[in-house]
């Protein structure tokens, strides 16, 4: 580790605890701590829905998938875009119009029954800590690479910075850090997309006539099949990517920062421009890694290829911006981790202690309290399993967290917002059926069995063939609803005309 | 500040300390309970029910469908391998083609949403629930 890395570093980090300082003196109240007060612009929660979005999974994950895999790591890309237009005309607008703090608040909008809103919690939680684990466990192997210290201390680093932000700062502190992460992410992509394409003559062409002859892979790496070769595992994974990022509660809580359904969708439409741009330039990252840095020299620093966007700028700018580059992903892995914390908390605090526990007769400041509590619970909780994880490969947790977010939670809002006689029991019945089949099919999956000694979890073959279980999951938290609520005759036709009113039309916010 | 077409203004503490008026409704007592049926069932809110479906079901089977059709065209078989120019593939094509789709349905429903906000905003008028009280 040199001067520069650790300038940058602190500079950053300075950065970030200033806005915490800010931030706290304006955090007063649970609606201050959840949703940073409901006050953020369009633009301002865009960025941070980028923020949130592009972890580090996405910034030095996919770069390094397309330098070692050529148009199969770019795979991801498509349906990770896509998927913002599910999340624009399905969930952005009714989750503001009907809901306060959680998922579950917009699905009791319509129910207001406590196995309602304790199924959707434990689905929210489910996923958090999933996701959790796979972003601690990545942050720990890339911070003891990128640094150079020790996994166990550096889990502890990005733990305490993520607790601190989030148990002083709350969403407000949260929010600034994701925007900040954003622009530092788009700041550094630019510049080293830019002297990619200086090295091609700004041809793309060219870029992809000397890519073609860089890689082991020669001709095939321009086309799809060098990673992805079972078709059904691929279509399923696709899917879960394009239906999960709808049911992700760190991204449907950003919905409730902002005053209203119209800023709600302006936010969606800044997150899917940067995204996107953002996305198009890690082809360039990727390609000019793999032509500058060489599949062995990535593969060999790490077998995942999460290192070819720091080789790169190593490659190209020397030092310092491998030091600026690393200090972006450090910040990156951030601000992923406070916002999944925020989620984690308020389906504990929020859910589970005030509206069951408390049937929402808890005072502010207990309120308050429990959110903190909560914070520090989800935050010790999962740096605890992440130090465990260490030698486990997680990469299909982020996987799972979008199987579990598309089967359990798609469905379940689906239904409230566009089905007439969709019920408590149907509602129970999908989130379960979603959570249990996405969890039980991948526990008996190639992620988790596979015949070869210490490659996954459990020596055995596997009894459930697909990596991914979306493309019978989700059917069956659809299929689960739909029998729950066929089989109850419970039916409210008079609260889903609110409810319909409400989330079209905006008004009738206190109700 | 809150705008008010009708009714009395009182002003409550906010718990941040700031004051936020909030209008209040004389002719109508606290805990009453809008009749949601008949803003459901009024023209107004028919018409704009039925403009977003007219809009949104078929962009949704529009973008879902071009997704899938990608995913197995590219898992089953390999007619997108052929080139396109130069060494670049039709896949990178319609790679291209979804996000490029991406960003125009987002653009048009921004769009098409103003003009929904629009009714919507007549229909609350049209029930006098169009008021800071609501939000």
């Amino acid at each position: 580790m040199n001067a520069t890395v650790i300038i940058i570093f602190l500079v950053i980090v300075a950065m970030t605890l200033v806005i915490t300082y800010f931030a706290a003196k304006r955090t007063n109240t649970t609606s201050d701590f959840y949703t940073a007060g409901g006050g953020l612009t369009g633009w301002q929660n865009g960025m941070a829905i980028a923020g949130d979005y592009l972890s580090a999974a996405s910034f030095l994950g996919i770069a390094g998938s397309i330098a070692l895999f050529g148009f199969d790591g770019f795979l991801f890309s498509i349906g990770y875009l896509v998927a913002y237009l599910v999340v624009l005309f399905v969930v952005a607008e009714p989750l503001r119009n009907l809901g306060k703090f959680t998922l579950a608040d917009m699905i009791n909008a319509r129910f207001n029954a406590k196995k309602v809103r304790g199924a959707a919690a434990l689905s929210s939680i489910t996923i958090v800590i999933f996701y959790m684990i796979a972003q601690l466990v990545g942050a720990g192997a890339l911070i003891q690479l990128l640094f150079g210290i020790d996994y166990l201390w550096a889990v502890l680093l990005v733990g305490i910075m993520m607790t601190i932000y989030v148990l002083f700062g709350g969403m407000t502190a949260t929010s600034w850090v994701q925007i900040i992460k954003a622009v530092l992410l788009m700041v550094g992509t630019v510049i080293l997309s830019f002297l990619v394409l200086q090295r091609f003559d700004f041809s793309i062409l060219e870029m992809f006539a000397q890519v073609k002859t860089a890689t082991p892979h020669g001709e095939a790496f321009l086309n799809p099949g060098v990673k992805y070769k079972i078709p059904l595992d691929t279509i399923s994974l696709m899917l879960a990517l394009v239906l999960g990022t709808a049911g992700l509660p760190h991204i449907l809580m950003r919905f409730f920062t902002v005053r209203d359904a119209k800023t709600a969708r302006s936010s969606v439409m800044w997150a899917t421009w940067i995204v996107g741009i953002f996305y198009v330039m890690t082809i360039f990252l990727g390609f000019g890694a793999a032509a500058f840095v060489g599949s062995e020299t990535i593969i060999s620093t790490n077998p995942a290829g999460n290192m070819a966007a720091p080789l790169l700028a190593q490659a190209l700018g020397g030092d310092i911006l491998m030091s600026f580059i690393s200090a972006v992903a450090f910040a990156t892995i951030l601000a992923v981790v406070a916002g999944l914390v925020l989620s984690g908390a308020s389906a504990f605090a929020h859910d589970i202690y005030g509206q069951i526990i408390k049937k929402g007769k808890a005072t502010e400041r207990q309120q308050m309290l429990a959110a903190r509590y909560a914070s520090v619970g989800v935050a010790v909780l999962s740096i605890t399993l992440a130090i465990f994880a260490q030698s486990l490969n997680v990469a299909f947790l982020v996987s799972l967290a979008f199987c579990i977010a598309a089967s359990a939670n798609l469905p379940v809002i689906v239904y409230t917002i566009f089905w007439k006689k969709f019920n408590t029991t149907g509602a129970v019945s999908a989130i379960f059926t979603g959570l249990i089949s996405a969890l039980v099919l991948v526990s008996i999956s190639p992620s988790v069995m596979n015949p070869e000694a210490g490659a996954a979890i459990i020596t055995g073959n596997p009894i459930f063939p697909l990596t991914n279980p979306a493309i019978v999951s989700i059917p069956l938290g659809f299929i689960g609803g739909l029998i729950g609520t066929l089989l109850s005759k419970e039916s409210d036709a008079k609260k889903y005309a609110e409810v319909k009113v409400r989330a079209n039309t905006g008004g009738f916010r206190q109700l | 500040m809150a705008k008010t077409i009708a009714g009395s203004e009182k002003t409550i503490a906010h718990p941040n300390g700031n004051e936020r008026q909030h209008a209040v409704r004389e002719e109508r007592p606290e805990g009453h309970i809008p009749d949601f049926q008949a803003i459901e069932e009024s023209a107004g809110f028919r018409e704009l029910m039925r403009r977003k479906k007219a809009f949104l079901v078929p962009t949704t089977v529009l973008f879902l469908g071009l997704y899938l059709l990608f995913n197995v065209i590219i898992s089953y078989t390999n007619l997108l391998d052929a080139t396109f120019i130069g060494d670049i593939s039709w896949v990178w094509v319609f790679a291209f083609g979804l996000f490029a789709m991406t960003w125009i349905l987002v653009t048009v429903y921004m769009k098409r949403a103003a003009k929904f906000d629009e009714m919507a905003r007549e229909t609350l008028v049209e029930f006098n629930y169009d008021k800071e009280e609501n939000r």
